[in-house]
């Protein structure tokens, strides 16, 4: 049995073709498949780093003033899934799964967005250089990833099972913000300012999606924080529909925006970081009233809340709703 | 993906038509909820028009032998539920405030998820769990198919008889019978169950006989209706117009029945007890022309004796008296030595003449047996029988005029209405007993004047009851249900409660009907093979829909039916209302008028004259039952010719001694 009992797969084809061509490749059959955020937080350790205020001169925390008010038009997210199908000595072949997609708001329901089919992508993660099966882009119909090389260095990726994966995780999770990326700006082109998009994540990927006022990114975890000694503090005091000053997160690669913290339901039982999430919006305009603009239509994606989920104290139920749906077909 | 208005269809709105063309749904499976050969599962949209009931289709994708798989189905079961783990879950969403759960941002993701049963699956060879497929409304055509009434509705060969129309989403099918398992030979009989008051079973039986007589095929013979009236004026304006309203006449139309009144009707009643009316709501004078006298005399009952003796009455030896009066007593001159004079026992009343002579005899010769009948046999045949004409009376005479429906001369497409609604328990199972005796007899003999015979029988709790003692009712009831296709005797019955109806008899009909229904009734084991949804709707059906089961229909199909194009019983009550109790010519005249118009109340006073109640009575039966010639004239040829000596004659008295001459106080 070569196919998954769950889910799709990349086409038996493709693992007929690694079977012929890597004979001694030995076939993984019960490997779970590994979800979402595990492989990109794999190579990031928890930091905090320091942003410049873009609102007042220093950090502090900001009651949202106004009632919530719906006016998120659509939802963006994306998840990946791997799957290690074979090892020739220890070095994995992975199938990656990559899949977003935009699901827009109706009548108070979501469906999907009509203008465009949701991506969803399947490719096979493989260090070429360290198997023996030479150069290749694709194999039985699916396109072929070489992991061979670690991205940031260049340099030939350890041969150690475990860092190989890990490299094969971080070209997945590079696809699927590819994916993202990509509805995101068709959104960004063709929708206006009245309808703005929530984007599970950071928008700064994007030269498109972090100039336009359409695009909000809501990003729910923080492996690196962007305050540091007393900005921290305010920002771990943050109460219960309190934003924290706006920002500018350091750009380095990345595409200049602004950001805030916002606090989604009240922490008091739980974790400094329970219902903390961080806003990213294009640059640009009068930042304060924006700010706590946007953060009103944050604060509205709070009902219904996105229980079972266990990050439901973070996540809207629109990118629930995306993932749940994008689950179901990839 | 296509464009938004595509992918939002669930939330537009969408034409009839075209949710008709447009797959409304599909076909899922899960490990935990697999497909089989008899059922699956299928989502749809939250604006779908899909229901309990419903009749989809499913096209399959993989060819089995070459053939796309086509796959017909009844839902059955329905599901609703949201993405939510538990229900505290969305308690937390809202603060625990029900009403903040209006202004949520967003509807949860919501399934409509529904059970079908499966009907029909095409090719019907190999039979595989039903596949992945997208799911249609059935059309007119696809609901012949899934049913199979594409066996019985071809050119040439059409034996449909329309019960009414399925109705879902865009759809308007008319569902027929099949006249071979509703009517025989194949199967037969129908029963439909219901609860009281709310036109369910009468109404149903009544558009059910007007739907057969329009489209009973000609090549199956004739087809007539005896209908038992057991309440109420039900069935007693079955010729009379109703009101129907625009839905009703375009359900008359769809299935091709004309929206009116039966055409021939006759009516059968007794006289009451005491008195010379019919005893019957239906005893108006403006309807007397189609209403005839149900008397009956020594030799109809006592054929039946049985029908009116308990258990305890009918021991071998009163059985054995009974049989001797019937074959060597009643009807012919009868002497013997214990006798004074010869007998020709004619009636209730030469019977009871008859028996004192022999009790006389007994007791003068001091015999305690006469014919090897003991005189306690004698004396409680004696009393079972003479007491039949009380319990009975105004059906039974003591004289003997007999008037009876028309055996032999049944008309094709009529109705025989018999209204035992008044009378007592005695006499309805009388009356049901022999007309049902004679029916099969004709029958049997095919010189009924019909090929069929439809039987309406309602309250079959009483008359059949699953326990209870074993009634000659119940037997016969259990005789036609069991044997009554092979001789065209059918059984139309209805009940509140059909599980406390005897097994035999409901288990028998071929068709079986279901109206609204009991709560209580539909907890009885045999409904456990409906779905709780299928329960639930039956529970809360609206009046003029049913549920029917078809040896045809491997699944129970909802239908809607018109109101029958017949006057109510409530309305005719009030519209004829009920005539008072009148004088022996005032009875006479109406009866002969109904027949004549011509006869006046001066002409009938004349011809009665001084002749006594029993000959005017006699004679008017028999009259009645002339049915050529002047009704007058008829009934005066009827009277005895001498006027029976109604006075006393003057007794004798003894003449008083001569007064003397000379007596000075005389004179």
């Amino acid at each position: 049995m070569i196919w998954s009992k769950r889910g799709t797969s990349v086409s038996i084809d493709a693992l007929r073709a690694i079977q012929s061509l890597l004979p001694d490749a030995e076939l993984v059959e019960f490997d779970a498949p590994i979800d979402d955020g595990y492989a990109g937080a794999y190579n990031e350790q928890p930091c905090t780093a320091v942003a410049d205020l873009v609102e007042g001169r220093r950090m502090r925390a900001h009651r949202i003033e106004g009632e919530p008010e719906v006016r998120f038009a659509g939802f963006l997210d994306g998840i990946q899934r791997a799957r290690i199908r074979f090892h020739q000595r220890g070095v994995p072949i992975i199938e990656g799964t990559v899949a977003a997609v935009i699901r827009v708001r109706l009548n108070r329901r979501h469906v999907t967005w009509g203008r465009r089919t949701p991506i969803v992508s399947r490719k096979l993660y493989m260090p070429l250089s360290l198997l023996s099966c030479g150069q290749c882009s694709e194999l039985g119909g699916t396109a072929i990833v070489d992991t061979s090389f670690d991205e940031k260095t260049g340099d030939l990726v350890n041969r150690h099972p475990a860092a190989l994966r890990a490299v094969a995780f971080a070209r997945i999770g590079r696809d699927r913000d590819e994916a993202e990326r990509t509805l995101a700006e068709l959104w960004c082109e063709e929708r206006t300012d009245a309808e703005p998009l929530l984007i599970d994540g950071g928008i700064s990927g994007s030269e498109r999606v972090s100039s336009s006022s359409c695009a909000i990114g809501v990003i729910k975890s923080h492996t690196k924080l962007y305050a540091d000694g007393e900005a921290l503090d305010v920002v771990m005091s943050l109460k219960n529909g309190e934003r924290s000053s706006v920002f500018a997160p350091p750009a380095q690669r990345r595409n200049p925006v602004i950001s805030w913290y916002l606090r989604l339901h009240d922490p008091r039982g739980h974790d400094a970081m329970f219902g903390l999430v961080r806003i990213e919006a294009s640059m640009g305009g009068d930042v304060a009233p924006r700010a706590n603009d946007i953060s009103r239509w944050v604060l509205a994606e709070r009902t219904p809340n996105a229980m079972p989920d266990n990050r439901w104290d973070r996540m809207s139920y629109g990118i629930r709703d995306c993932e749940q749906f994008l689950r179901s077909i990839a | 993906m296509g464009p938004d208005v595509v992918r939002d269809s669930g939330l537009r709105t969408v034409p009839e038509v075209d949710r008709l063309i447009e797959a409304l749904g599909r076909v899922v499976a899960t490990e935990r909820k697999p497909n089989t050969p008899h059922e699956f599962h299928f989502w749809t949209a939250l604006d779908s028009p899909v229901g309990i009931g419903t009749i989809v289709r499913v096209d399959g994708r993989t060819p089995v032998n070459g053939q796309i798989p086509r796959v017909y189905g009844i839902v059955t079961e329905g599901f609703s539920y949201t993405d939510l783990l538990t229900p505290m879950h969305d308690v937390m969403s809202h603060d625990g405030v029900p009403n903040s759960a209006g202004f949520a941002s967003s509807e949860r993701s919501e399934i409509r998820l529904y059970s079908a049963a499966v009907l029909r699956q095409l090719p019907e060879e190999p039979l595989q769990p039903v596949p992945m497929g997208d799911v249609f409304l059935a059309l007119e055509e696809d609901v012949n198919v899934a049913l199979r009434m594409d066996g019985y509705l071809r050119d040439g060969s059409n034996t449909g008889i329309p019960i009414g129309v399925y109705r879902a989403g865009g759809t308007d099918a008319t569902i027929f019978l099949d006249a071979d398992f509703l009517v025989g030979p194949e199967a037969a009989h129908l029963n439909i169950t219901g609860v009281s008051g709310l036109a369910t079973k009468t109404s149903a039986v009544e558009w059910l006989l007007a739907s057969l007589f329009a489209h009973f095929p000609e090549s199956r013979g004739s087809v007539a209706a005896v209908c038992f009236n057991v309440k109420g004026p039900d069935l007693c304006f079955l010729d009379l117009p109703g009101k129907l309203d625009d839905g009703d006449r375009e359900l008359y139309a769809k299935m091709g029945v004309p929206a009116r009144p039966f055409e021939k009707v006759e009516y059968f009643a007794p006289y009451v007890p005491r008195g010379y009316a019919l005893n019957t709501l239906r005893s108006n004078e403006a309807l007397a022309h189609n209403v005839t006298p149900l008397t009956w005399g020594l030799r109809e009952v006592l054929q039946y004796a049985e029908v009116l003796m308990n258990r305890d009455d009918i021991d071998a030896k009163a059985d054995a008296l009974i049989d001797f009066i019937t074959r060597s007593v009643i009807d012919q001159t009868f002497t013997d030595p214990v006798l004074t004079r010869s007998h020709m026992v004619q009636s209730f009343q030469d019977l009871e003449d008859w028996f004192r002579d022999v009790l006389r005899g007994l007791e003068n010769g001091n015999k305690e047996s006469w014919r090897t009948h003991h005189v306690a046999t004698i004396r409680k045949v004696r009393n079972r029988l003479s007491n039949i004409s009380v319990r009975c009376a105004g059906l039974v005479t003591d004289s003997g005029p007999v008037s009876d429906l028309p055996f032999g001369d049944f008309e094709d497409r009529a109705t025989y209405v018999i209204d035992v609604a008044n009378l007592e328990e005695d006499a309805q199972d009388l009356i049901f007993a022999r007309v049902v005796s004679k029916l099969r007899e004709h029958l049997e003999r095919r010189d009924l004047g019909v090929k069929h015979v439809v039987v309406f029988v309602d309250e079959l709790n009483k008359y059949a009851p699953s326990d209870g003692p074993d009634t000659y009712v119940r037997k016969m009831l259990l005789d036609i249900a069991e044997r009554g296709r092979y001789l065209g005797l059918v059984l139309f019955s209805a009940q509140q409660f059909r599980s406390q109806v005897h097994k035999r008899v409901v288990g028998n009909s071929g068709t079986s009907v279901f109206g609204r229904m009991d709560a209580d009734e539909l907890a009885a084991p045999g409904y456990a093979l409906l779905s709780p949804a299928t329960r639930t709707k039956l529970a809360t059906l609206e009046k003029g829909q049913l549920m029917i089961r078809h040896p045809h229909f491997t699944q129970p199909i909802f239908v809607r039916f018109p109101r029958p194009a017949v006057m109510s019983g409530r309305t005719g009550a009030e519209e004829y209302p009920q005539g008072g109790e009148v004088t022996l010519e005032t009875a006479v005249y109406r009866s002969l008028r109904a027949r004549d118009s011509s006869v006046t109340m001066q002409a009938v006073e004349d011809a009665i004259g001084i002749h006594a109640e029993g000959d005017v009575l006699r004679a008017l039966t028999l009259a009645l039952r002339e049915r050529t010639g002047d009704a007058l004239t008829n009934f005066r040829a009827r009277l005895p010719r001498h006027v029976t000596q109604s006075v006393q004659p003057r007794p004798q008295v003894a003449v008083l001694r001569g007064v003397p001459g000379d007596d000075p106080y005389g004179g």
